[in-house]
């Protein structure tokens, strides 16, 4: 069923759901090195000619539209899951389907189906063409492929790693986590897998194809002191090579969730209102996608339902600030070599020296706008139709040292580590999670602090940075999902530590 | 029953079997769905398709494994099987991990639960457009000129599920649904654009309200949030009204599976038999609900459903166990899912409830929040009125309450005699009392 409202969310937490276990259950293909693949999968395993394109395009533009395209999707996902010292539950999932798409104007008219045949792709088409009431158009003769960069280039692929291979994985962990402290009760690891190929062909005659993969090996522990218990979890991933995964990184994953399930102990709650709050660099620029970035996603503000609609080429935020939505950084988890309309992959300027200076488009608001699409152009599967939507967003460094930014603060809180957050786009308004912080009595960090809410205003809070870090830091999880309008697509985010004047802080003191 | 899943599912049965599998489990999913949205008069979307899924798990040698695909060709599925339990072998042993015991399949309730509307069939494209219309037409009039946006969407399916087992397990649902929404961006002093939304999700269509009543109240709704500010943090009644009570008891609600408490993931673990919440809660699950939308006959498990008291008067008495969670935690199952989720109403509307009360906030809406089921601790944006001698006298936002659930539910002092009835959890408006909101 649809979501009931067209908010928009972010969480980070890695939940130990049903998915995934390492079966490759295509062969042929699938074993191939990546960077000696030619194009046209979907040819070679499914028979998708370009005739047959053609003639579905021709279908999807019966009844006229701006344009039409298809996009195909063959997607593999594997998961093993450890729980009380075993690796006893795996899962996986395949998801093979072509959704059809009818353009006029900002009128979509969408059809899918999971049957790669011709009367079944027929049938989505003439719903596709529905949205239009027009003359028949007909799509391009010829189909060239797009020429694409890879920011993901793998050397083998994670589905065809054995799983034996894979075991030791969230075996280490496991075995890693009860080592490190006597009070820990429960580790929860696993170690998840995911080769998403997709091929764009629209009706401009342009064809574009991808292999998109997804991987994280994650930790969750619970620990337990004088008959209490607190919980925290940290994983490492993106759009990795299984080289990734190396006895550094399960250290650095187990010892960020135990060490973060320890501290809460100490953990106080902070006091209720607004104050000052520090961001640490690196996972907390949730903050940044909620409160700012969604703001900046284009559909929204061609709607005039977004507060950023009359800002371009106006100052938004102090000089120092500099905001880019980045799909070309290498194996970052938001990272895309095409976007799923085909536009390739690449790096956007949203905010410069405080300039507002673009949003985030797809084909459709860069027609309204007149502009040029960004490659921002998403949807969740082949069961959903583009939006624009973020890929990695990132703000720069600036000047300013940790300390400096603390003893500036001299009163608030510190915020380490967030899990969720959400942004009403309207009216700006958004809420984050704070899962791990401390905080700042002195202008020094203090007593830790833990499960509460942060609220604020977004461009009110982007004009409230008045201090930015020298310690840029991309987040590096793979767990980064980015929700609006039902639809789930994986993304990206860093940031220096900042400092953002004033918040409310959801305490229980008033 | 629909034959052509029958015959599929007792295919994959066997066909798992020859491939070395002891014992599986098969889930088939059929679904036909229809949306579609207008925007500035015109259609913005529409969409329509059918998807079929299968989900196997796979039980050999005392391993288990869950495999899930759309690719339903037979050849396809011979070597996802066969992959399936090659693959299972070779993980870590669990006895624990076997389908459930026969004996919970059995008495299963013999019920007619209206899952499915008559009137579905002869639903037009042209009922479709109209629906929607007609939302959008009434948002736009009651919005007048504050409209910066309006949006309505209508969406509906029909929906076959079959749950089939190794060991004797065989059940078939259907349903409709429908989903009607609307939502409106308006115009407010400086910057802001108040953004709010009205829906209703049904079996039939009959239950849903008037087109226009959800296009005049997303609009309303819309125009009661004009001129939202935070106000200065202060101890307060609070109403939360009643289709936001799930988002808030679902934080509670986390603590109580079986999972949950084996993983030692529960503030309620041990609290069963004790009072959790105030002598006004009341909790019970309810699968018999005729043309509820959590209804069924048998769950994921294949256990026959069973109605629940889950909180009686404050005092919890059941943990929602799967048969997984059961062997390790060697408690009695009882089902690992809810399914229509009721908190009995109460006595008086809240318009009754707000002059009483003088002063507090009438909470419409969440925003991010989250909740540790661990401790129990939660913290959670809010936006609703401030309301003074009975009557809304600001719209706020962009404020916080946060608490641990142990506490939060004991201060519930009223619950209201509104139940939402568009979603499979039918909960009341409900009051609560010293409640800290942050603001200012």
């Amino acid at each position: 069923m649809s979501e009931m409202t067209r908010r928009s969310f972010l969480k980070t937490t890695a939940g130990v759901a049903a998915m995934g276990a390492a079966v490759p259950i295509i062969s042929g293909g699938w074993q191939q090195l990546l960077g000696a693949e030619k194009p046209g999968y979907f040819e070679r395993e499914f028979g998708i000619s370009d005739a047959l394109c053609q003639k579905v395009l021709a279908a999807a533009l019966a009844k006229g539209g701006d344009f039409a395209d298809l996009y195909f999707e063959h997607t593999v996902s594997n998961w093993i899951v450890l729980e009380d010292g075993k690796v006893n539950q795996a899962f996986s999932d395949v998801a093979l389907g072509v959704g059809i798409r009818t353009v006029k104007g900002d009128q979509v008219g969408y059809g899918f189906t999971q049957e790669l045949n011709e009367p079944s792709m027929l049938n989505a088409a003439a719903i596709a063409a529905t949205i239009a009431n027009g003359l028949q158009v007909k799509p391009a003769a010829k189909f060239a492929w797009l020429e694409t960069k890879n920011y993901y280039a793998l050397e083998k692929l994670l589905t065809a790693v054995k799983l034996e291979a894979k075991l030791p994985l969230v075996q280490k962990i496991n075995e890693k986590c009860f080592a490190l402290s006597p009070l820990v009760v429960k580790v929860n690891a696993s170690f998840h897998d995911q080769q998403k190929r997709i091929m764009v062909v629209n009706s401009e005659g342009v064809k574009a194809e991808d292999l998109q993969p997804r991987d994280y090996l994650t930790a969750f522990v619970v620990a337990e002191k004088n008959g209490r218990r607190e919980q925290a979890g940290w994983n490492l991933g993106g759009r990795q090579n299984f080289s990734f995964y190396t006895q550094k990184a399960i250290d650095e994953i187990a010892a960020k969730a135990v060490n973060d399930a320890l501290l809460l102990f100490d953990a106080v709650q902070p006091p209720a209102g607004e104050m000052p709050v520090v961001f640490a660099p690196g996972v907390t620029a949730i903050l940044l996608h909620e409160a700012i970035g969604h703001g900046m996603e284009a559909d929204f503000n061609r709607k005039k339902t977004s507060t950023y609609c009359t800002m371009i080429g106006k100052k938004v935020a102090e000089p120092f600030i500099t905001i880019i939505d980045d799909g070309t950084i290498p194996n970052q988890l938001g990272s895309i070599n095409i976007d799923d309309e085909g536009t390739p992959g690449q790096r956007t300027v949203l905010v410069e020296n405080g300039i507002l200076k673009s949003y985030m488009h797809d084909k459709i608001s860069a027609r309204y706008y007149q502009v040029q699409p960004t490659g921002s152009g998403r949807r969740e599967s082949y069961q959903h139709y583009v939006q624009p939507r973020m890929r990695n967003t990132i703000m720069l460094a600036g000047p300013a040292t940790r300390e400096d930014i603390i003893r500036s603060a001299q009163k608030g809180i510190y915020v380490e580590n967030v899990s969720n957050g959400q942004v009403n786009i309207g009216e700006g308004d958004f809420a984050f999670y704070v899962s791990q912080g401390r905080l700042i009595e002195n202008g020094k960090l203090t007593s830790t602090i833990k499960d509460i809410n942060i609220m604020g205003n977004g461009p009110k809070m982007l004009q409230d940075i008045t201090m930015l870090g020298n310690d840029f830091e991309l987040h590096r999880g793979g767990t980064g999902a980015c929700g609006k309008g039902g639809q789930s697509v994986p993304v990206g985010f860093g940031q220096p530590s900042c400092l953002v004047k004033s918040l409310t802080v959801g305490g229980v003191k008033s | 029953m629909n034959k052509e899943m029958f015959d599929l599912a007792s295919w994959v049965i066997k066909a798992s079997k020859s491939a070395g599998a002891d014992d599986c489990k098969v889930n088939l999913d059929n679904n036909r769905s229809v949306e579609i949205s207008y925007r500035d008069r015109q259609p913005e979307n529409i969409k329509e398709a059918s998807t079929k899924a299968l989900n196997i798990e796979i039980y050999a040698n005392g391993r288990f494994s869950q495999q899930s695909t759309s690719d339903l060709r037979k050849r396809a599925l011979q070597d996802f099987i066969a992959n399936a339990v090659a693959a299972t072998k070779l993980l870590a042993e669990d006895p624990i991990r076997t389908l459930p015991d026969p004996k919970y399949f059995q008495g299963r309730a013999e019920l007619e639960l209206e899952l499915v509307d008559p009137a579905y069939k002869s639903l037009t494209p042209e009922n479709r457009h109209e629906m929607v219309k007609r939302m959008e037409k009434a948002c736009l009039q009651e919005g007048g000129d504050k409209v910066i946006s309006v949006t309505a969407q209508e969406e509906d399916g029909f929906q076959e599920s079959l749950q089939m087992t190794s060991n004797g397990f065989a059940g078939f649902a259907q349903g409709t649904y429908y989903s009607v929404f609307a939502e409106m961006t308006a115009k407010d002093e400086g910057d802001r654009r108040p953004n709010s939304y009205s829906y209703a999700v049904a079996v039939s269509r009959k239950d849903l309200p008037s087109s226009e009543a959800i296009g005049v109240q997303a609009a309303q709704r819309t125009l009661a949030m004009l001129g939202a500010k935070k106000i200065k943090t202060a101890t307060l009644p609070v109403i939360i009204e009643n289709q936001n009570v799930g988002r808030m008891f679902g934080g509670f609600l986390a603590a109580m599976f079986g999972r949950s408490i084996q993983q030692k993931r529960s503030f309620l673990a041990d609290k069963k038999g004790q009072p959790v919440a105030s002598k006004l809660l009341t909790l019970i699950d309810d699968p018999f609900i005729k043309g509820g939308l959590g209804s069924r006959l048998f769950d994921g498990d294949g256990f026959s459903a069973k109605k629940r008291t889950m909180i009686e008067a404050g005092v919890l008495q059941e943990f929602f166990i799967d048969w997984y969670y059961s062997r390790k935690l060697g408690w009695e199952p009882t089902s690992g899912s809810a399914a229509n989720l009721v908190i009995p109403p109460g006595q008086r509307t809240v318009k009754a409830i707000m002059k009483d009360l003088g002063r507090g906030i009438l909470i419409n809406g969440f925003i991010g929040g989250n909740s540790n089921p661990t401790t129990g601790d939660t913290s959670i944006g809010i936006t609703g009125h401030l309301f003074e001698n009975g009557e809304p006298v600001q719209a706020v936002a962009e404020m916080n309450i946060a608490d641990n659930h142990l506490k939060f539910w004991n201060k519930l002092i009223e619950v209201a005699n509104d139940p939402f009835l568009y979603s499979s959890r039918r909960f009341p408006s409900l009051v609560f009392e010293n409640i800290v909101v942050s603001g200012l």
